[in-house]
């Protein structure tokens, strides 16, 4: 299937992307070359394998078993901070969540 | 120095006859008179890894042992994390981030005493093949400079090819450690998904991402992958298989294994030289009492587009952390939350990271799930029983790594389809699980190298791990690039 410039939008959209112009029309040509690649999988029979069956050939039955309980190290979180483009006191500072109307943060 | 190969350089250190510090500082000089043509190295850490180094010395002259790998220089991925150090994961949205902690596998690492001497480039979040997609430095083949080294750890296989470290840690989700290291003459492992800890790894696709060393020889990769290998209770989906000497059993040769080949792996992918390098590298296989057989993995021809779709999909899940909030770049002056996480991602995904997440997001949603996701993973699942029934008939499966040697830089990048086809043969184990080497198995009529792929079942690298040094004695291959002699 081909996938049009508005559902390229509306895609990144979902994904929390902005692209130009020019980028949509690129991706919307790149995309719909992948996505009918991709077509050909309606082609191959997936058998009677269970959809969860796609995680490890490991065994990790037991890992979904809680790990002991430990102390938190307040340093790692000093370093976490350190990492945050803005905080106050040991807080994550963000934008509010709704936009001020007239653009006043 | 350079020439010497980490078994023997840590060997050399251990019984006194080579300092640490030496081996570090010569490794320093290496790269300061190659890397300016090769490109490997995004950051060198001269200081840490000489104090590093000078206490290993110290160690032994006190009389403690030392690791399997002591005083080994050692080139990290840009997505493992080494606490206090930056890591970009090539990407211009982790600018600045330093990590808080260090990497399982890294750990493992420093506890066998080898020296990380740097960070490598990579292909921006490890999405791509060639290095090429990497937002902070251009890497070039050690073999030619207008070729790619491959990707997405092809600053780790140029590191090594260049003898800038003799090992490197790279990472693998669908070829990436064993496709650089076939474009520039290493050895490459992926170990069994759940081998090796992915904790403080940067997360790409969950289900196939990879930790694993190239070196320049096979008993080289050997011994670092048993010196990062076994359980971590940090990585829920890490193995409690427990670590082994890879190096025991690797020179028993590999006389009347039953090593299979894929019918359903078409030629008409491989470019003639690929083709028949191949071809003598089974001639090669059989001369060293290998007993060739043919199996059938029908599903092998869908796991390119499985792979495109299941990565994908995973990577657009686990890249929404990469909002601006917590750590990397943050778009000024959003007047909302959602305008910062717009403007944080739009500003720092380069073209092909953000391609991915569209496709994924894609794949995911509402209408398209089924129809993409839904038949992707019961495909993948499939595959995996189709190699666990192969196994069955054969101990190890061998393919070509990629279908050609090395292409050129700037050949691909407009042309992503292209880009991802050329993983047609590492995709299918990725989705399987199982581990995977590349091991040199000559050059092209360009005389660049090419790679032999050898798989095995899930925990059975040692008998891979012996195929490639059986094959690898009988080639007598030797990295010896003509760009950085």
């Amino acid at each position: 299937m081909s996938l049009g410039v508005e559902e390229v939008r509306r895609i990144a959209e979902l994904a929390r992307l902005r692209i130009s112009a020019r980028e949509e029309t690129t991706f919307a040509s790149q995309l719909s070359e992948i996505v009918d690649y991709i077509d050909q999988l309606r082609e191959f029979d997936g058998g009677t394998a269970s959809q969860d069956d796609t995680h490890a050939a490991t065994e990790t039955a037991d890992s979904d078993l809680p790990r002991p309980a430990s102390a938190a190290d307040g340093a790692l979180l000093d370093q976490f901070l350190d990492n945050a483009p803005a905080s106050l006191d040991r807080f994550l500072l963000v934008p509010q969540v709704k936009a001020t109307p007239g653009g006043e943060e | 120095m350079q020439a010497m190969t980490a078994e023997g350089l840590a060997a050399a250190i251990r019984s006194g006859e080579r300092n640490a510090v030496d081996a570090v500082e010569a490794a320093f000089a290496r790269i300061d008179e190659v890397d300016a043509s090769v490109g490997a190295f995004l950051e060198l850490w001269r200081d840490e890894a000489a104090e590093r180094a000078a206490d290993i010395d110290r160690r032994r002259d006190e009389g403690s042992p030392l690791g399997p790998l002591a005083g080994v220089p050692t080139a990290l991925k840009d997505n493992m994390s080494l606490a206090g150090h930056e890591l970009n994961c090539g990407s211009r949205i982790l600018a600045g981030y330093r990590a808080p902690y260090t990497a399982g596998a890294v750990e493992r690492l420093v506890a066998a005493d080898a020296v990380p001497v740097g960070r490598v480039n990579m292909d921006e979040f490890a999405m791509g093949s060639s290095c090429e997609n990497s937002a902070l430095a251009t890497t070039r083949n050690p073999w030619h400079p207008a070729m790619a080294p491959g990707g997405s750890s092809g600053g780790s296989a140029a590191a090594v090819a260049a003898a800038e470290a003799p090992l490197a840690l790279g990472s693998d989700t669908g070829g990436s450690i064993r496709q650089p290291a076939a474009f520039c003459g290493v050895v490459g492992v992926t170990p069994t998904y759940g081998r090796v800890s992915r904790y403080g790894l940067v997360a790409f696709a969950s289900s196939l991402d990879q930790i694993g060393p190239l070196a320049r020889n096979v008993r080289d990769a050997a011994l670092a992958l048993g010196a990062i290998a076994g359980p971590d209770p940090r990585d829920s989906t890490c193995s409690e298989e427990p670590a082994c000497d890879f190096l025991e059993r690797i020179e028993d040769g590999i006389e009347g294994v039953k090593v299979g080949t894929i019918r359903e792996v078409g030629t008409s992918a491989l470019e003639s030289d690929a083709a028949r390098g191949f071809e003598q590298a089974l001639e090669t296989l059989a001369r060293c009492g290998a007993e060739l057989v043919e199996v059938s993995v029908p599903l092998v021809e869908a796991a390119v587009a499985t792979y495109y779709v299941l990565a994908n999909s995973e990577a657009s899940a686990n890249l929404a952390r990469f909002d601006g909030s917590r750590y990397g770049h943050r778009a000024a002056g959003a007047r909302s939350l959602a305008e910062m996480y717009t403007g944080s991602r739009s500003e720092g995904f380069g073209p092909e990271v953000k391609r991915r997440i569209i496709l994924g997001t894609f794949a995911l949603s509402s209408g398209y799930y089924d129809a993409y996701y839904g038949r992707a993973a019961r495909i993948a699942g499939a595959l995996r029983q189709q190699f666990s029934e192969a196994f069955d008939q054969a101990e190890l499966l061998v393919t070509p790594t990629s279908p050609s040697g090395a292409f050129q830089l700037g050949e691909r990048v407009d042309d992503p389809l292209a880009m991802y086809l050329s993983d047609v043969f590492t995709t299918p184990t990725s989705l399987a699980g199982i581990p995977g080497i590349s091991v040199p198995c000559g050059l092209d009529s360009r005389g660049l190298p090419l790679g032999l792929q050898i798989l095995a079942a899930p925990f059975a690298e040692g008998t891979a791990l012996r195929a490639a040094r059986a094959f690898e004695r009988e080639t007598g291959f030797e990295c010896r690039p003509e760009a950085v002699p």
